[in-house]
């Protein structure tokens, strides 16, 4: 596991954190809405958030308050209606869709609730697809590092297995792994422990703080309020707008 | 008013446009396959009976070598069992052509143009009847010498007579053989003309129709009273032939024609069954969650398959309002150029009702029926099973020994390799089992077709090879008469570029039956058998060919011996040579053509018995250069040499003529067979787009995971146009081994319709690599707009807010 593998990928994203005195997310009164046959919804207000580098910040609210929105529109799954949303110095409202996912590949791991490994490749495969599409390592390197990231969510038994073979902790590990194969800056993950049972959801977690103690900067969506307040912040949403922030430790 | 479910399906129908013209557009096209070949096959059977019953056509004809007047052909009239006859001259002349070439021309001469009883010869174009001096000739002649009416051409008669002649106009013959595929064009004149020419007015050839015309034996026999007849009025009679009661000369190729299309009416409607299958199960594919809702909402099982078959019933409609009309309009333009090339008339391209009744029933009946399969096993699943959203598109991979292979450790070497989104498509490719099996028939049989079909002309050029080949000469000549063969062979080494010559006779003769009855006409061939001969053996069947010291020994075709029960292989035959009969022994048969029967006999043999020692009628030649200039030059020279020294050529062939010829005639149905197969692989092309698109439909939650990390357009719509190669690759391979007994099927029943015996066996290794690169492309074509819709699936759209 983590504690005992401190690799330089992870003290890389570290230093990364401490060589920028920014904020690694920088939201400017973003706005979403959405038109529908039904009408419009906004569903964010004129949002301003910001986080920094190396920061653990769990999104919580009721259902329909605009977090998934919101962590849609960091990550370029969304685009904000006005608003500015910068990442690690990219504006990413002013990109385009080819753009985004070629930037996201490179600069942020999507962790999914539920778990959405291709069902074809296997753990090693789909954390090699991930680095294939970045290309943020050399072809040579991209093996030695998949079983590497494998190996540091405790998953490297696993490597040749497909997805189907797994439980549904062990496949979000995998997902963790995957979205960690191009050294992201930024890990978001919505409801990452939504479809888990309770001690899959604990192991999940502290692979989390983990990577959180090793600097990683993490955006994590939950409704469960225990688990959000293990973070080092949490923002709490109501009816699109931040309504308290709390820091935790 | 309508039940609110009506709604549901009328919006569906209409909602979602692309779909439902991906869904019309497959069904449609196997229906307008269908209609298409099942019309023109009836227009074209129908029209061809009709147009033949138009021209009164004879039972048979009787060639004689004197000339014989009115006198006769009237008493031959008043014969009994004659119900009617009529004469002409038939004159084996030369023309040149455009090109400066010369060709054979054959010449009729009518007494009354516009009294013609029997095979009768009607106006095309220009003026009727030929003018004194002026000629017509058959419309399909034309192209062969390349001439057109109000043209003047250069003739030359065997009499050496050469004239500068008009072509005044083209007349319509059906009953024989269409130019362009033997290569010898008609010409027709008066008997002014032919005195012009300095020939003597008289007829050579006699058109007998039999009463009771149908009977092809009772034919046969009255045939050969006329034939008597005329033996006891001293003619002699080289050649006389039986017609097949009301059928063309290439009947049998045309036959072969329609039974091709049948075979491939049959092709296309499994084809179109697979893709409506496959294109219903997409149908149900997207509409999966809705079926669970409404199962939700109280709806029985035996309401919503009510509900989806109206919809397929509607596809059905939708897709024979395109196909009809559609099938209607090529089956006009299909049947009308056939006709052209078997050069008879379709007084009528009324598409029969049949048709467009089988064409209704199988449009509306069997797509219900082929989607009662998916629909059941689709209604079957729980309504929540049917609303699941948790969980990314389920894929049964990974439980067989197919995905065993495909994945895990058994591909561990290409773990140090890129190839993720290669693997990602092969593995997608083996998820739904079903589906695949489903496109892969439809594409494989078309592969299949598509390669059969330049297997089939392969194998026709392959027959023809056998057919010519043992012709070890470059050209063969027919003389007026018989020559001295020492003559001949000088003179023909005399001319530069021929190395070799060889001399053979050409005798009629007829089979004399155990009963005293004798068969029709029966060409003998009796070449040289020596070891340097330039003719070597036909390829034989059973026994062997002529040897050297060989008396009475013959080999005969092959069907010869299906034909005539009485004879055997190692039995005798019994054959009449000159009006005299003389037994031969039969060592061995050959795979031959079955309608002109050719007896081969011995030369020197052959020569003894019929006091013509050292004479030959007939010549062949090896040129020194083999290619057709050289062949070509040796040939003319050779030819002006013989014209000087007073050796008359009646009839000149070169083998590279021969061959040209003999593929030009199949061309017609090789090029039907290539339309067919191209519609085969158009309709495989639909199945595959209807796949990918339920593929892209499935994994658009997959789409989104690719999109979340990092794949681009590109990247996204590779994997599904490499899951598309996949396919097509596999239905090439299952395609080519499929094309083995496919091919031999079609060269068994068009070998069998057209020459009696299956075509040589030949697999083109042309086309299978031409197809790989047909499918290759159809593939990526296909799979190209589904993926581009997955390519522009926003990572929002498919997981965000499902």
């Amino acid at each position: 596991m983590l504690e005992e593998n401190s690799h330089p990928n992870i003290i890389e994203s570290g230093s990364n954190a401490e060589k920028s005195s920014q904020h690694l997310v920088n939201l400017q009164e973003v706005v979403k809405t959405y038109h529908s046959s039904a009408g419009t919804f906004t569903a964010l207000k004129g949002v301003d958030l910001q986080v920094e580098s190396g920061a653990f910040v769990s999104i919580i609210g009721k259902s329909g308050s605009g977090k998934s929105t919101l962590i849609n529109v960091i990550t370029g799954i969304d685009r904000p209606t006005s608003g500015t949303v910068v990442v690690d110095q990219t504006a990413v409202h002013a990109l385009n869709e080819e753009q985004i996912a070629i930037w996201r590949g490179r600069s942020v791991g999507v962790i999914f609730q539920f778990f959405q490994l291709l069902p074809t490749l296997t753990s090693v495969e789909n954390i090699l697809l991930a680095m294939d599409y970045g290309s943020h390592y050399s072809r040579r390197e991209r093996p030695k590092q998949a079983m590497y990231l494998l190996e540091l969510v405790g998953m490297a038994e696993y490597a040749h297995n497909l997805p189907g073979t797994l439980s549904g902790g062990q496949q979000q590990c995998v997902a963790i792994a995957r979205a960690l194969a191009n050294n992201p800056v930024l890990l978001t993950a919505d409801e990452p422990t939504g479809n888990l049972d309770s001690r899959s959801t604990e192991m999940v977690f502290r692979l989390f703080e983990t990577l959180a103690d090793s600097g990683k900067t993490i955006l994590m969506v939950t409704h469960d309020n225990e688990l959000a307040a293990r973070a080092q912040r949490t923002i709490r949403l109501v009816d699109g707008r931040i309504q308290d922030e709390f820091v935790n430790r | 008013m309508l039940r609110a479910r009506w709604y549901k399906v009328i919006n569906d129908l209409f909602g979602n446009k692309t779909r439902t013209l991906l869904i019309v557009l497959s069904m449609s096209v196997g229906l307008f396959a269908l209609g298409i070949i099942l019309s023109a096959r009836t227009i074209l059977s129908e029209g061809l009976a009709e147009s033949f019953a138009a021209i009164n056509p004879s039972s048979g004809t009787v060639r004689t070598t004197e000339l014989f007047d009115e006198e006769f052909l009237e008493s031959v009239r008043s014969m009994k069992d004659v119900q009617e006859a009529d004469a002409r001259r038939q004159i084996s002349a030369r023309v040149r052509t455009e090109l400066g070439e010369w060709k054979n021309l054959t010449v009729f001469v009518v007494a009354d143009y516009d009294d013609i009883r029997v095979n009768k010869v009607s106006s095309q174009s220009g003026v009727w009847p030929p003018p004194e001096r002026e000629m017509l000739i058959e419309r399909a002649a034309l192209s062969v010498i390349g001439a057109q009416v109000g043209d003047v051409v250069l003739v030359r008669f065997p009499n050496d007579t050469e004239r500068k002649i008009l072509i005044a106009g083209s007349a319509y013959d059906p009953a024989q053989l269409p130019a362009q595929i033997d290569g010898t064009p008609y010409g027709y004149i008066t008997f002014d003309t032919l005195e012009w020419f300095g020939e003597p007015y008289g007829f050579n050839e006699l058109h007998v129709l039999a009463t009771h015309a149908q009977d092809k034996d009772w034919a046969q026999q009255v045939v050969n009273h006329v034939k008597d007849k005329a033996e006891k009025s001293g003619y002699t009679i080289p050649l006389s032939m039986i017609a097949e009661p009301g059928q063309l000369p290439m009947n049998d190729v045309l036959q072969g024609i329609l039974l091709l299309m049948g075979l491939l009416g049959v092709l296309s409607l499994f084809l179109s069954i697979f893709l409506v299958v496959n294109t219903v199960s997409a149908l149900l594919t997207q509409q999966k969650r809705q079926i669970g809702v409404m199962k939700a909402v109280g709806g029985s099982t035996f309401q919503i398959l009510g509900m989806y078959l109206v919809m397929v019933l509607a596809y059905g409609v939708l897709a024979l309002l395109i196909a009809i009309p559609l099938g209607m309009a090529g089956a006009r333009e299909l049947s009308s150029a056939l006709a052209v090339f078997f050069n008879f008339e379709i007084y009528s391209t009324e598409v029969p009702p049949l048709t467009i009744k089988i064409q209704v029933v199988i449009g509306l009946i069997l797509p219900v029926l082929a989607s009662l399969i998916p629909f059941i096993s689709s209604l079957r699943i729980s309504a929540a099973e049917a609303m699941s959203i948790y969980s990314i598109s389920k894929g049964r991979f990974g439980k067989n020994w197919i995905d065993q292979i495909l994945s895990g450790s058994n591909l561990w070497f290409t773990r140090d390799l890129s190839l993720r989104s290669l693997l990602l498509s092969v593995r997608n490719t083996f998820r739904n089992k079903g589906r695949l099996t489903l496109t892969l028939i439809t594409l494989t049989l078309g592969s299949a077709t598509f390669i059969s079909v330049f297997n089939v002309r392969a194998s026709l050029s392959s027959t023809v090879e056998d057919m010519i080949k043992w012709f070890n000469c470059d050209t063969m000549l027919t003389l007026d008469r018989a020559y001295r063969a020492e003559r001949l062979n000088r003179e023909a080494l005399s001319v530069p570029g021929v190395e070799k010559t060889d001399v053979w006779i050409q005798l009629p003769t007829r089979l004399v039956r155990s009963d005293d009855s004798e068969s029709g006409m029966i060409y003998m061939f009796a070449p040289t058998v020596k070891p340097d001969s330039l003719i070597v053996s036909p390829t034989i069947a059973e026994g062997r060919w002529l040897a050297e010291g060989d008396d009475n020994a013959v080999v005969v075709p092959s069907a010869f011996l299906q034909d005539e029960p009485e004879l055997e292989l190692g039995g005798n035959i019994v054959l009449k040579v000159n009006g005299k009969e003389y037994t031969f022994k039969i060592v061995g048969t050959y795979i031959g053509m079955a309608f002109l029967p050719v007896v081969y006999a011995n030369y020197d043999y052959m020569t003894r018995i019929t006091n013509r020692i050292g004479e030959a009628d007939a010549l062949m030649i090896s040129t020194r250069d083999h290619d057709p200039v050289s062949v070509d030059a040796a040939t003319s020279m050779l030819e002006a040499h013989f014209e000087s020294v007073g050796i008359r050529v009646s009839m000149l062939t070169t083998i590279n003529m021969e061959r040209r010829d003999a593929e030009a005639s199949f061309d017609a149905i090789v090029a039907l067979l290539l339309v067919m197969a191209i519609l085969l692989a158009l309709v495989g092309g639909l199945g595959l787009m209807g796949t990918m698109s339920i593929n892209v439909l499935e994994r658009t939650r997959e789409i989104g995971v690719l999109r979340a990390i990092g794949a681009s357009n590109r990247g996204v719509a590779m994997v599904f146009i490499r899951e598309g190669i996949v396919i097509g690759l596999m239905s090439w391979v299952m395609g080519a081994i499929l094309a083995i007994p496919t091919s031999q099927g079609l060269n068994q029943a068009l070998g069998q319709a057209v020459m009696g015996v299956p075509l040589t066996y030949s697999y083109s290794l042309p086309g299978m690599w031409l197809w790989l690169v047909v499918v290759v492309l159809l593939s990526i074509l296909a799979s190209f707009i589904p993926a581009r819709t997955a390519s522009r699936l926003t990572v929002r759209e498919v997981l965000a807010y499902e």
